[in-house]
């Protein structure tokens, strides 16, 4: 099993969420989120003057997927979230030792 | 009770049988048993009406404490036997003597002794009980109510104090059965608060409530009193519909229970009640003010003026106290009568902006709301009357969403802390037509009763009816009908478009066409998101709602030099006056206001120059026409500064025809012109005349004390420059430590260089101030060196 944590823009979760339910991925937490990566913030003007926001609004997609559905998965955020330009964000993928559903203790896969 | 007088099939006969089956259950084990006991029934069981899986409470009497022990076993084995039988026995024993003794921190046994009925044993102790409990409450009444009010105020406390929960407890939540039992248990102890007309609401809600939880007890087959999700679909084959029957009826208990607390707390004295009674200065020649709700000082008063009810609903607004039993019963018609009367004269709906105009008006129209009489001053709310929006994020009944997205709007106003909130409560104190945004608040969802999904469109229809009723003027119409219409589209560009991208910008722009439309439905979906639950605006929305609407404004504002308005106005004056001005200007500044500098302007053209000073919303206006000339912004602010003012904010614009247009937002701080009326003439002669040129404001500023420099943060001063943000002027922005006199010091030297000044923006925040001056040498940007130069000059006359 693997997590793929996907930071990416506020206004793409809306696709993003679309074009996993498309693949069959219903479960994801997600989460509203501040950052920055190399996009480093942005000029704000209020009033006439410049304010410097170094956090940005993102949003953060979790999901845990069974290996087989892994590069299918992260290929479906990729294309759905890419926008081309600075600020898309960033995918990081993890190892998962296990799944526990609280409710009947199904273990592995079978309790994604 | 009897049995005979309850319909057979009832929920209350249901109670009634199953009561009956545990009286039956009680007297077998008794009759096999035989404790020397005498078993009385209270509580709910006493008042014959048991819920299937509700306790059955037991008094268990007895002479002595030493016959108790003594009889010991004999009462363990009776006990047995009734949880063999399959009931929860809850049970106390006492001796009468103790049944009619206060006992601290169990003011339940006490309550539960109200409703006391005897099943077996010995009737000697139960006579007894019979004659002294009643005297026992007769002394100790008064601590007795006191308690139980306190202990109804803390259990509604703990639930948020609102009927609305998505979920709700039909026993404990406010409105609840519980709620019953206390104006059940305040008639029982002699405070009768309900007439006729609350008797037949809360029989209704009994005959709601009741099955509810009978049901919810079978289905669980527990003491179950939640009403979840699960439940709620189990119970009604449209959950929706039916939950608006639920909070509909249990907004009847809450409000009738809260009355009932008020009228049985009215007997206390104490402190608090001291306190309270202090707001009765507040009392004015039409209604009086007793324990936080308002009385009329003549019952008569709205039959012989019914206009006084929206004076009423204006007092209720300033003051947030809440409407007496007899006020409200008076108010309802007299609203309609009012409406009915006075809508073609227009006088209806300047009573209705006399209201909205104040920011605690979401007090008036929730204490109308409470007393069920929103629907006389609008009748169309009984569409979203208690209207469920059944979803996991609305927490709240498109009713009281509503009600709290004015009441989010209020609280904005005491922001502080939080910088991002504060801006927004900046917006709001600076917004021109506060009222119209209310208005449009209140009448958002309206159209949601309709349930064809498109409910902007609806509430605009519903919305159009109620401003042509009121014959409100077009302008105003206009506005309201353009936020209700696009109440949800800053929420979607929030969250399906790129902020970054320019074209989102431009998109926003062109939808809401003015800066102040913006601002009021920024405010105005600040506000609707703020209702949705009590955690729906996170940090995280408020910061891109700011940030939508900073690049809106941005965009709005950007083109301070190279787009100039080539006007088409209708009327030729305004077409004149407006030919020439930069498109900010237009976008900036309300119709009303526009209309207020035509007529400025030509005053101007015929005396050379005019001024006007203002008072608003705390602050000070002055706004000066005059002929453009050198040196005109630096000699106008030094005069303020002359005169002691502290300049908040300014700018200067100047049109085709060499008119110049200079406003300056400044405060006060010595008092001068509140202490001296005369000194407000006197200061708008002297910008007169140093608007024509005849007054020296340098003499001026030399006559004031040289101010003490403040100590504690400097702020970092800068000084940039820009040739890019414009076609033709050169944009210089400075932020300096705030002092009097900065902004004369900065456009003097600016002028002192042989530059002109066309347009200026100044604002500050605390003790910075942020000036924005956009500057051309003969018609022409300036180049590098004059740059650098007039820098050098600048960070000296900033200093």
């Amino acid at each position: 099993m693997k997590k793929i944590e996907a930071i990416i823009q506020p206004h793409k979760l809306e696709d993003v969420k679309k074009a996993l339910t498309g693949i069959g991925i219903d479960g994801m937490t997600i989460s509203e989120v501040r950052g920055h990566g190399r996009q480093k913030g942005h000029k704000e003007v209020y009033r006439g003057m410049e304010y410097q926001v170094d956090l940005l609004p993102k949003v953060k997609v979790e999901l845990v997927v069974p290996d087989t559905r892994f590069e299918e998965a992260v290929q479906t955020i990729l294309l759905s979230a890419r926008t081309g330009k600075i600020g898309d964000g960033k995918i990081f993928v993890s190892d998962v030792r296990e799944a526990i559903r609280i409710r009947n203790e199904d273990r592995g896969e079978g309790a994604l | 009770m009897t049995e005979s007088a309850i319909p057979r099939g009832t929920a209350q006969f249901q109670l009634l049988e199953r009561c009956v089956f545990v009286d039956q259950e009680v007297l077998r084990a008794f009759a096999e048993v035989q404790p020397a006991v005498t078993v009385v029934a209270v509580g709910g069981y006493g008042r014959r009406e048991l819920f299937p899986c509700s306790d059955v409470d037991l008094l268990l009497l007895v002479d002595s404490f030493a016959e108790a022990a003594a009889g010991k076993d004999a009462i363990s084995r009776f006990q047995q036997q009734l949880w063999d039988a399959g009931l929860r026995v809850s049970q106390s024993v006492r001796t009468v003597e103790e049944c009619c003794e206060i006992h601290e921190g169990n003011l339940e046994l006490t309550i539960s002794l109200l409703d006391h009925r005897y099943l077996a044993g010995d009737e000697r102790r139960h006579r007894a009980l019979q004659e002294r409990f009643p005297k026992f409450i007769t002394r100790e009444r008064n601590g007795i109510i006191r308690h139980l009010c306190q202990m109804t105020h803390t259990r509604h406390a703990h639930y948020g104090s609102t009927i609305y929960h998505l979920e709700p407890n039909v026993k404990e939540h406010p409105g609840g059965l519980r709620d019953l039992h206390v104006l059940h248990w305040l008639s029982l102890l002699g405070v009768s608060s309900t007439d006729a007309h609350d008797d037949a609401r809360l029989k209704d809600a009994r005959e709601f409530l009741y099955p509810v939880r009978i049901a919810l007890h079978r289905n669980s087959a527990r003491d179950n009193n939640l009403l979840s999700f699960e439940a709620q679909e189990t119970l009604s084959e449209d959950p929706a519909s039916w939950m608006r029957e639920y909070y509909r009826n249990a907004r009847e208990v809450f409000r009738t229970v809260s009355h009932a607390l008020y009228k049985a707390e009215s007997a206390e004295s104490g402190l608090l009640a001291q306190f309270r009674e202090r707001r009765a200065r507040l009392s004015n020649s039409e209604f009086t003010v007793s324990r936080e709700r308002v009385l009329l000082r003549e019952p008569g008063l709205f039959e012989s003026d019914s206009s006084a009810a929206m004076r009423l609903l204006q007092f209720v607004a300033r003051h947030h106290v809440r409407l007496a039993r007899d006020t409200e019963k008076r108010l309802g018609s007299a609203l309609s009568r009012f409406q009915a009367q006075h809508s073609q004269s227009g006088s209806a709906w300047r009573a209705w902006m006399d209201l909205l105009k104040l920011p605690g008006s979401a007090s008036a129209f929730r204490a109308l709301h409470e007393a069920g009489l929103l629907t006389s001053l609008i009748p169309e709310w009984a569409r979203i009357d208690a209207l469920v929006t059944r979803d996991f994020y609305h927490r709240y009944t498109v009713d009281e969403h509503t009600l709290v997205a004015l009441e989010s709007l209020e609280a904005l106003g005491a922001a502080n802390g939080n910088t991002l909130e504060r801006r927004f409560a900046e917006l709001l104190h600076d917004a021109h037509n506060a009222a119209l945004l209310r208005l449009a608040l209140l009448l958002h969802d309206i159209g949601k009763g309709g349930g064809t999904g498109e409910h902007a469109r609806q509430s605009v229809e519903i919305a159009t009816n109620m401003l042509g009723r009121l014959n409100a003027p077009a302008a105003d119409q206009e506005t309201v009908l353009f936020l209700i219409e696009r109440h949800l589209d800053l929420s979607s560009v929030m969250n399906t478009r790129d902020l970054e991208d320019p074209a989102t910008a431009r998109f926003i722009a062109a939808q809401m066409g003015t800066v102040e439309r913006l601002v009021l439905l920024t405010l105005l979906t600040y506000a609707d998101i703020s209702a949705v639950n009590p955690q729906a605006m996170t940090p995280w929305r408020l910061e891109r709602l700011w940030r939508l609407y900073s690049v809106g404004h941005y965009e709005f504002t950007k083109e301070l030099e190279s787009d100039r308005i080539h006007s088409g106005a209708a009327d030729p004056e305004t077409a004149q006056f407006l030919e020439g001005l930069p498109v900010r200007y237009a976008r900036t500044h309300p119709p009303e206001r526009i209309q207020s500098h035509v007529a400025l302007a030509r005053e101007a053209a015929a005396s050379g120059a005019v001024a006007r000073i203002l008072k608003e919303n705390g602050f000070f206006r002055a706004e000066i026409a005059s002929r453009d000339r050198p040196f005109l912004l630096a000699s106008l602010s030094g005069t303020l500064a002359g005169f002691g003012m502290n300049i908040s904010r300014a700018e200067a614009f100047s049109n085709g025809r060499g008119i110049c247009l200079d406003t300056f937002v400044f405060s006060d701080p010595h008092r001068s012109l509140e202490l001296n009326p005369s000194e407000t003439d006197r200061l708008a002669d002297m910008l007169r005349y140093a608007a024509l040129g005849t007054l020296d404001a340098e003499q001026l500023l030399r006559s004031r004390p040289k101010p003490s420099r403040r100590h504690g943060a400097e702020v970092e001063h800068s000084v940039r420059f820009n040739n890019d943000a414009s076609e033709n002027a050169t944009l210089i922005e400075i932020v300096a430590q705030d002092r009097p006199g900065l902004l004369h010091d900065l456009a003097q030297a600016i002028s002192s260089a042989g530059l002109n000044i066309e347009v200026v923006l100044v604002n500050t925040e605390g003790h910075k101030a942020l000036d924005v001056f956009y500057v051309t040498r003969e018609r022409h940007k300036l180049d590098a060196a004059a740059g650098s130069a007039l820098e050098q000059i600048l960070r000296s006359a900033s200093g």
